[in-house]
């Protein structure tokens, strides 16, 4: 889930929230109430999307519900993570266009992929390894290819390569050398300069090292043009970043070369992709969706229920067609780790968070469920934090907060200034923090900020004490959640602190991670990355708060509606379909 | 009624329901007019003898104020008139001319369209013929080249020339009575001098009856026959002009003679203005209107000023002709020794 | 009234410039980061000083407004790179004079984007500016006339009512009862007339030109009934009325040809800036007009873009007062141009 996404979710979604509501309806991790009839073939399926995407080239795909839905639909990738209820099995990477998941050599620095027969573009020829090599290459023209994931970057075994478009002959043959063909081309050979033991994660959530066609580049001209592999196409072949485009069944895509039960079934013949990037658009989709009149039937949507409307599908018939799901974005506090020096300080302020008053604040658990660890539950791995227990779901307890200020001997009542996104949600949300922290010995300012809220936390200077943030890791490991939030070297340099929020540096955690991201297997690197959370909640470098609760709503003559850990908790887009009667 | 003066009004009143009250902008107004003479209304702004003329054009009609009393017309009451009936006669046989020209004049129009319009719309001719009547008329008051001023707008006019284009535009239909309000306060004095000659001159040519509305007694002086002088909505004085400036009996008028500015006497004499200011003509109380502002009124036994209006009755003077509403039993004593050394003696000595 | 108009084109084209370069200094005095922004997340200082250099943000504020002012005046192309250019000519997007710049975020020449923002913008206005007119005019000349009855009260009244509900609410509204709750109308969306024909085109337009109107309405019955009055209060009305012409002339022919001048201005310049994009309208309503292209744009700190938009919608306004003078100058025998 690439962080933009979670910024707009983080604006939109869980702090925006309004209303408290009476509790009900718990958790549904897998299939749509009324839908588990297998679903046919055919019909059209209205897709109502209520935001913009920044690009449809794949290499500058970013936002996480693009990533996931159009792996099922346009983009095959080498790998790919299965439609499965089960959490872990959906983030464990399946064979996609490749034959296996990776043959991986050289303790963890060396993985290989060979692409399948039959495996070919919409306009009919056959996808090769020089297209994966092009399309990885592409990532480097970082003044062509701008946005979209970095991380191969710092991992191919390739130095001062400008990407493939200015580069000389030599750093082209350079390059090639890291990112090599066989001589049939058809097995991939990536080299990298360290070991990488969750690349195949990262390859099956995010299409950096997915295959372009080089004859099909042009460069920034290409950003909304689609060359599909998957079971659709793009009629007329480009998107329309303002309206969306029908997607039709791609005649070059041969399900035999293809897991669909596994990874797209393609049920509908036509997907008609509406795209309104109103601001109210998601609110109006999901009043459609209530109503559901004429072809809203057939509609599912990338808007989740809003707080407003939740009261309404609790009940009577539209319940039906109503999932409340777990997502993969995690709320959190960052101390400000120059400020808030001595950590009994900042101990005291999570022993004396009111976790449960927050989330009822944000409007109970439909919309939020209490955290225990930065690392959200749908992330392979995850486990919680051993520092909060007790924490996040209590209500906090300001007589031990008050023992250990005094024990810090620090002057109270301690000031401390609390910024975060403002929306009055989060005002609300922010003020329950102010009074349970108030009543245990600080003087809280909330510092409710307005559009550049990221970038003015950035900054290494300023005079915030407690920063709130939310993060969704960019494939379902914890290596994309810990190491870009609290490495200090990747994110700290004069001007900014990157996303380390709290300008944390610890030597300590950094061995860490490095222990962790030279682990040769996954399940090494996993315990690893407990060490780290371990560590950073000794250290009370965060306090966890909320994850945040998606609620979806589908139309009646929808079928198989589900969410997986695969989709992001987004609608599965493999599984669904249309009923025909 | 008196029905042998082409114009009688009679018993006038014109009153304004306004969320304070009632206006009583004119109250109980009488006189009488015949063709070809002219009657001076004089008073302070806000005396009501702009009022009482616009109800005579029925330029009220349409608007909250109630009028009542008679305004004989050549034998017809123009305020039984209906709206349609009473614009047929405005413009044709009642025309009006105004204080300022230039506002009085659409600015957007051509003069010579502004004045055909007045033509056209009570007779059934031609634009070209009305052009030719309009090029006439300019001619006639004395605008020069008329046939291409015709074309001009107002703001390239003069003062004087907008004046006697608008005398044109009133006098187009050769109205029987004219109504001029004010028509040269807004002018130079040279030029006020020419278009007051100029209205004489048409009122001879045409025999037109006109009501001259002036705080002006000079313009009174040289123009009307007849004067009348109104204060708070009421005549407080009536009567041919040689009369009522060479006897005034009410110490309103005698304040208006002593205002007058004199441009020949010498300089030391000071211009003594009527202290004061008019008053509300709202819920008005009882007693002589001017009372508050009378220096004598103390010559009056009691406190008669200030709880009887005085009648509008015949004066010590001159007979039946000259009628005043005072209260003073020998006016004409005080105004000789207290008085007239202060009137110019233009006015006071002329007559 | 040729030079006068010259002139003033000469006065506004160097406004214009002035405005851009005032766009330029205030979007680099943001806090935001804008290379870190289109460069994305895990990138190293490096990758974002390569991404800097890529939106040519690099390279100081003045020579950026120079080579866009440049841009204006001979075309550029995007990207600037003679060596891309040799070995990818297809890379090469041409922007030709007077290119108000590249879209990174859109992938698109500036041009192009309000090439497609533009009809929608300008078909909303239209639309808009017709209903108000219609309906706000001829309101505000009955409330004139019939001034202190029921009626105008009822007319004043009702349309500040309307006026205090913000812009998003009564499209919102809209959407939500006529288009959802009712289905009387289909959702809207813009059709152009060369797709869809008019019917469709002003079918599609009746929302979102009735939300823009009566944000409109209340301000110009007012100004109607206001204008109206004090032309019926002017002295040359009383002299229309003594020379005996009906009522409805006097009102037609002398009252109005003065009330509605001023008018005339108003209208002009709030067209012109509803050219320049209907913010709120747009968004409620997914039109993606210059308004939304602004949201947008500002959102994504897409500085081409927002500088085009600067410029486009600028010149609209400075163009609209002019011709708004020359018409006033028509209008008013008393006006000279000069």
């Amino acid at each position: 889930m690439g962080k933009k996404l979670l910024r707009a979710v983080a604006a939109s979604s869980a702090l925006a929230l309004g209303l408290g509501l009476a509790a009900c309806g718990g958790d549904s991790g897998g299939g749509g109430s009324a839908n588990d009839e297998p679903g046919e073939k055919g019909g059209t399926l209205q897709y109502l999307q209520s935001f913009l995407y920044e690009s449809a080239d794949p290499q500058r795909i970013y936002y996480g519900v693009q990533l996931a839905q159009w792996r099922r639909v346009l983009y095959r990738g080498l790998v790919a993570f299965p439609m499965d209820s089960d959490p872990e099995k959906a983030t464990t990477p399946v064979p996609d266009l490749a034959t296996d998941t990776g043959t991986v050599t050289d303790g963890g620095k060396t993985w290989a992929f060979t692409l399948k027969d039959g495996v070919k573009w919409e306009d009919g020829s056959d996808i090769t390894c020089a297209d994966v090599q092009y399309g990885t290459s592409r990532v480097f023209a970082n003044d062509v290819i701008i946005g979209g994931p970095n991380y191969t970057l710092s991992y191919i075994d390739v130095k001062d390569y400008p990407g493939p478009y200015t580069a000389t002959p030599e750093q082209q043959a350079e390059f090639e050398k890291a990112v090599s063909c066989s001589d049939d081309n058809k097995t991939v050979t990536f080299h990298f300069n360290k070991p990488w033991a969750d690349f195949n994660q990262a390859a099956a959530g995010m299409m950096m090292v997915d295959p372009y066609k080089k004859s099909f580049d042009e460069g920034d001209r290409s950003k909304w043009k689609v060359l599909s592999n998957g079971p659709y196409k793009v009629e007329g072949g480009v998107w329309d970043k303002n309206k969306g485009a029908t997607l039709v069944r791609n005649d070059q895509y041969d399900e035999s070369t293809d897991t669909p039960d596994q990874l797209r079934k393609a049920l509908p013949d036509k997907i008609n992709w509406v795209v309104n990037g109103s601001d109210t658009a998601g609110e109006l989709f999901n009043d459609r969706l209530i109503k559901d009149a004429g072809d809203d039937q057939y509609a599912i949507t990338s808007a989740r229920v809003t707080a407003q409307q939740l009261p309404k599908v609790q009940s009577g018939p539209v319940s039906e067609r109503y999932v409340n799901v777990v997502s993969p974005f995690t709320d959190y506090l960052v101390m400000n780790h120059k400020k808030l020096t001595d950590p009994k300080v900042r101990e005291a302020l999570a022993v004396s968070l009111n976790a449960t008053g927050y989330i009822k604040a944000l409007g109970g658990e439909l919309v939020a469920e209490p955290a225990d660890s930065i690392v959200n539950p749908g992330t392979a791995g995850y486990k919680p934090n051993p520092a909060f227990e007790g924490i996040s779901d209590g209500e906090g307890d300001p007589d031990a907060a008050q023992a250990l200020l005094k024990e810090a001997g620090v002057k109270t009542p301690f000031p401390i200034k609390l910024s975060y996104p403002k929306t009055p949600t989060a005002d609300k949300a922010m003020a329950v923090l102010q009074e349970s922290w108030n009543k245990a010995g600080f003087d809280v300012t909330l510092d409710g900020q307005g559009d550049t809220y990221y970038d003015v936390i950035a900054q290494p200077d300023k005079d915030s004490d407690v920063m709130w943030a939310g993060w969704g890791s960019d494939w379902p490991s914890a290596m994309t959640v810990i190491p870009p939030l609290f490495d200090s070297r990747p994110n700290i340099s004069k001007t900014t602190c990157g996303n380390d929020y709290g300008c944390y540096e610890s030597d300590e955690l950094n061995k860490i991670l490095d222990e962790a991201a030279n682990a040769s297997n996954v399940e090494d690197q996993q315990a690893k990355m407990q060490e780290a959370d371990a560590f950073l909640g000794k250290e009370y470098a965060y306090i966890p708060l909320d994850n945040q609760k998606f609620n979806w709503l589908y139309g009646s003559k929808v079928t198989g509606f589900t969410t997986t850990a695969a989709s992001s908790s987004y609608p599965e887009l493999g599984l669904i379909g249309v009923s025909q009667k | 009624m008196n029905n042998e003066h082409f114009l009688s009004v009679n018993d006038l009143q014109v009153h304004f329901k306004t969320a304070d009250g009632i206006v009583k902008a004119t109250d109980g107004l009488s006189y009488t007019l015949d063709r070809g003479k002219t009657l001076g209304i004089v008073g302070e702004s806000g005396s009501g003898k702009s009022v009482s003329s616009s109800a005579i054009m029925g330029l009220h009609q349409g608007t909250s104020a109630r009028i009542e009393g008679n305004v004989w017309l050549d034998g017809v009451d123009l305020l039984t008139l209906s709206p349609p009936e009473m614009r047929k006669l405005r413009g044709k046989e009642i025309a009006m001319i105004f204080q300022d020209p230039l506002s009085a004049l659409h600015p957007y129009y051509t003069v010579g369209h502004q004045i055909a319009e007045a033509y056209r719309v009570h007779n059934a001719v031609s634009k070209k013929h009305a052009r030719k009547k309009v090029v006439e008329m300019l001619e006639l008051v004395g605008i020069p080249q008329p046939e291409r001023r015709f074309d001009g707008y107002p703001h390239e006019y003069s003062g004087g020339m907008r004046q006697r284009a608008m005398i044109a535009m009133a006098l187009i239909n050769d109205p029987s009575l004219l109504i001029a309000d004010e028509p040269t306060t807004a002018l130079d004095v040279t030029v006020q001098a020419q278009i007051l000659d100029l209205l004489q001159k048409l009122q001879k040519e045409f025999n037109t009856a006109i009501i001259m509305i002036t705080h002006d007694l000079g313009v009174v002086a040289e123009m009307a026959d007849d004067a009348l002088v109104m204060y708070a909505g009421r005549a407080v004085e009536y009567g041919p002009v040689s009369e009522v400036l060479t006897h005034p009996e009410m110490p309103y008028t005698w304040g208006l003679l002593s205002s007058v500015p004199d441009v020949t006497a010498d300089t030391d004499i000071p211009m003594v203005p009527i202290p004061g200011n008019p008053p509300s003509l709202l819920n008005q109380p009882p007693g002589c209107a001017f009372q508050p502002r009378c220096v004598h009124s103390s010559k009056v036994p009691g406190d008669l000023c200030k709880t009887t209006m005085p009648d509008l009755l015949p004066g010590s003077h001159g007979g039946s002709g000259h009628l005043t509403r005072c209260h003073l039993p020998n006016p004409e004593l005080i105004y000789e020794t207290e008085v007239a050394h202060d009137v110019t003696p233009t006015q006071s000595e002329e007559r | 009234m040729w030079a006068y108009a010259a002139r003033r084109v000469v006065i506004g084209v160097m406004l214009l410039l002035a405005l851009t370069l005032v766009t330029f200094v205030l979007f680099f005095a943001s806090p935001a980061d804008q290379a870190r922004h289109a460069c994305g997340k895990q990138c190293t200082d490096e990758q974002i000083a390569v991404t800097e250099k890529a939106l040519g943000y690099d390279k100081p504020v003045y020579e950026q407004w120079g080579m866009f002012v440049k841009g204006l005046a001979t075309g550029r192309e995007f990207p600037a790179d003679p060596e891309l250019k040799k070995t990818h000519p297809e890379f090469i997007t041409d922007c030709d004079a007077p290119c108000l710049g590249y879209s990174k975020t859109n992938g698109k020449t500036v041009n192009y984007l309000i090439g497609k923002a533009a009809p929608v913008s300008v078909s909303l206005a239209v639309v808009a500016v017709v209903l108000w007119l219609a309906f706000g005019v001829s309101l505000g000349i009955i409330a004139a006339v019939v001034k202190g009855s029921i009626i105008d009260r009822g007319i004043v009244g009702l349309t500040l009512i309307i006026y205090a509900f913000p812009t998003f609410f009564l499209g919102v509204f809209f959407l939500k009862f006529v288009v959802v709750k009712w289905g009387i109308l289909a959702y809207p969306g813009y059709v152009s007339i060369a797709e869809g024909g008019v019917a469709n085109w002003l079918n599609n337009l009746l929302l979102p030109g009735m939300t823009l109107a009566l944000v409109f309405l209340a301000s110009y019955v007012r100004m109607t009934r206001a204008f109206v009055l004090e032309s019926l209060g002017e002295d040359y009305i009383r002299t229309a009325r003594a020379k005996g012409l009906t009522s409805r002339r006097v009102l037609f022919k002398h009252a109005l040809r003065a009330a509605l001048t001023p008018l005339v201005t108003m209208t002009g310049i709030d067209f012109a800036s509803l050219l320049g994009g209907a913010i709120i309208t747009e968004q409620v309503f997914a039109y993606n007009g210059m308004g939304k292209l602004t949201v947008d744009s500002s959102q994504a700190w897409d500085l081409p873009t927002i500088i085009g938009i600067v410029v486009v919608a600028g010149a609209f306004v400075i163009l609209a007062n002019i011709i708004v003078d020359i018409c006033y100058a028509l209008i008013d025998p008393r006006v000279r141009l000069g």
